[in-house]
């Protein structure tokens, strides 16, 4: 029998360390970690390196707490509610370094990490500036005779953090139908420890009997912790909508300091726990809006 | 299927409208097409195409969703609405990846950049000399960092055509266009390359030898003096009578307003 990863959201952060680099599952508007987000910000957690795809909200809170100082990934963005401000602030004033990578050159330092290989090639990047500006990118010639390729340098994150539809105790992980981020598909299987809040933890029985749906393996896995609701304001396909209030609140007050710190107070801050902030943020009424996102 | 051969230009289409139905017209029955973030005028018009001309138009809906069947045009086009009743989720970094930098599929793809130079080089990095202390940060490459270097045709759309976003050289290149002109883009063992600009004044390609940007057509009422007027760049001076961009027929403004995108979402992209 494996071994127990069933905890709480506030142990299960403590795992994340200052300075640490973490991946981040998001796009965009998309499927992030939120709950664990909010977590690392309550605990006061600095200089952290973000590792996204397409980071949104999680990152712009992150960025206004002062808990990241570096940023490894293809595009910030927060999509139909436009860029993150208070990243884009501070990445201006200085206090966050960005790696910027295309996708496959994300995938490829990933995959690198994943395997164990010191590096793996992309084709894509050739001819950007982006290649000049980043140390982890190098030009090699093919060894076989074909054109030049780009080498992306092994990235193995300290922390993977994800969010799932089903886990078991033992960490066995479950998705519903639903499109998969690379969140699932590369970052858990790059980091060192992974972290995982799931919708709701089920009895294993459940997993087994769609073992096509189980997409971590529990021995990969360092924490699980319940939390439903745990993406929130993002979507999180096909169980809920993104919140557009949430989001449209956040966008008012992140070009101003004031009404920065009134809402990370009462969204992030100030909640005693996940279920104070989800009353925070409408309760059962609101939660039923989001979950008829089919019918919007 | 719609009328659409036989119908009449509209005399009420709105430069939306003429945009998609221009971009329309870029994909063919058999293409592949695949749209990525607050991408309105290409999800309509991949739309359009698929229900004018060219019907077996693939199109995986923000590089997810395949054949999607969603009912409008959502607020998000990176969002489940768009792919609601897809016949096949497509997993992003292993298979999209694999479908799109083998050379066969997804041959062509749309570009919007916050900086498009005179040789089709984009630009979402950052705004100003040093990259590591940026006057601007602008969201990131994402995907155009690969698609601009692994041999699609690209076309760019831009709503917004004036000088701030169609300069003379971009302070970064995130995505590859020509690069210098020229040869330097075969130079740099790159296939494909940018083909069309569509902007909400006319459609610019590319000279085949300089790859210097030049007017292709003119949108009806605008003239090249307006064009230069809105551009960041000197751009070389028509050979005779520049044609009229197409407007759209009436049944493709139709299909645009009733079917595709009744709630006008295409229009948050234009007037910023």
């Amino acid at each position: 029998m494996s071994a127990e990863k069933q905890t709480t959201l506030s142990e299960a952060a403590a795992l994340v360390r200052d300075g640490d680099t973490v991946a981040i599952q998001n796009m965009a508007t998309q499927a992030a970690p939120m709950a664990l987000v909010r977590e690392l910000i309550r605990q006061g957690r600095k200089e952290l390196g973000v590792v996204c795809l397409v980071g949104g909200i999680p990152v712009d809170w992150l960025a206004a707490a002062g808990a990241m100082n570096r940023l490894i990934g293809a595009a910030v963005s927060m999509e139909q509610f436009g860029l993150c401000q208070r990243y884009r602030k501070a990445v201006e004033a200085g206090a966050i370094r960005v790696e910027e990578l295309s996708e496959t050159a994300l995938n490829a330092r990933l995959g690198a990490g994943a395997r164990n290989l010191p590096f793996l090639p992309t084709r894509g990047l050739i001819g950007t500036d982006l290649i000049d500006v980043n140390d982890n990118l190098v030009m090699l010639d093919d060894p076989f005779g074909g054109p030049s390729v780009v080498a992306c340098k092994a990235l193995v994150p300290d922390v993977a953090l994800v969010h799932a539809h089903k886990a078991d105790r033992f960490g066995n992980i479950g998705c519903e139908p639903t499109a998969l981020w690379p969140d699932l598909g590369i970052m858990p299987k790059a980091a060192t420890t992974v972290i995982v809040t799931a919708e709701e933890i089920v009895d294993s029985e459940v997993l087994r009997a769609n073992p096509d749906r189980t997409v971590l393996p529990g021995f990969m896995v360092d924490a699980v912790v319940e939390v439903p609701y745990g993406a929130h304001p993002t979507s999180f396909f096909p169980r809920y909508g993104y919140d557009t209030a949430v989001h449209l609140e956040w966008v008012g007050a992140a070009r101003d300091d004031e009404a920065v710190a009134a809402f990370m107070e009462k969204y992030v801050t100030g909640p005693a726990d996940h279920n104070a902030y989800l009353e925070t943020v409408g309760g059962a009424e609101r939660q039923a809006a989001l979950e008829a996102w089919e019918q919007t | 299927m719609s009328d659409w051969q036989n119908s009449p230009p509209a005399d009420d289409w709105t430069i939306d409208e003429l945009m998609i139905a221009r971009l329309a017209a870029c994909f063919a029955d058999g293409d592949q097409a695949c749209n990525g973030m607050a991408s309105f005028v290409p999800v309509s018009a991949f739309w359009l195409a698929r229900l004018t001309h060219a019907p077996h138009l693939v199109w995986l809906a923000g590089a997810v969703g395949l054949e999607p069947r969603p009912d409008r045009v959502p607020a998000s086009t990176l969002e489940a609405p768009l792919w609601r009743d897809s016949i096949m989720y497509v997993e992003q970094f292993g298979d999209f990846w694999n479908f799109a930098l083998n050379g066969r599929w997804l041959t062509k793809f749309c570009v919007g950049a916050a900086q498009l130079d005179r040789y089709g080089n984009g630009n979402n990095s950052v705004i100003g000399a040093d990259y590591h202390n940026p006057r601007v940060r602008l969201p990131g490459t994402a995907g155009l960092g690969d698609m601009g270097s692994i041999g699609k045709a690209l076309y760019y759309w831009n709503p917004n055509h004036n000088p701030r976003s169609l300069v003379e050289r971009v302070d970064f290149i995130s995505c590859a266009g020509y690069l210098g002109g020229g040869s330097e883009r075969a130079d740099a063992g790159l296939d494909g390359g940018p083909e069309l600009v569509i902007t909400n004044l006319c459609v610019l390609d590319f000279h085949p030898e300089t790859r210097h940007m030049r007017v292709a057509s003119l949108h009806p009422g605008v003239t090249f003096e307006q064009v230069q007027e809105a551009t960041g760049f000197e751009l070389p001076a028509p050979e005779g009578k520049l044609p009229t961009t197409p407007v759209p027929t009436s049944e493709q403004v139709r299909l645009i307003r009733d079917v595709i995108d009744p709630d006008n979402m295409r229009r948050r992209e234009f007037g910023r």
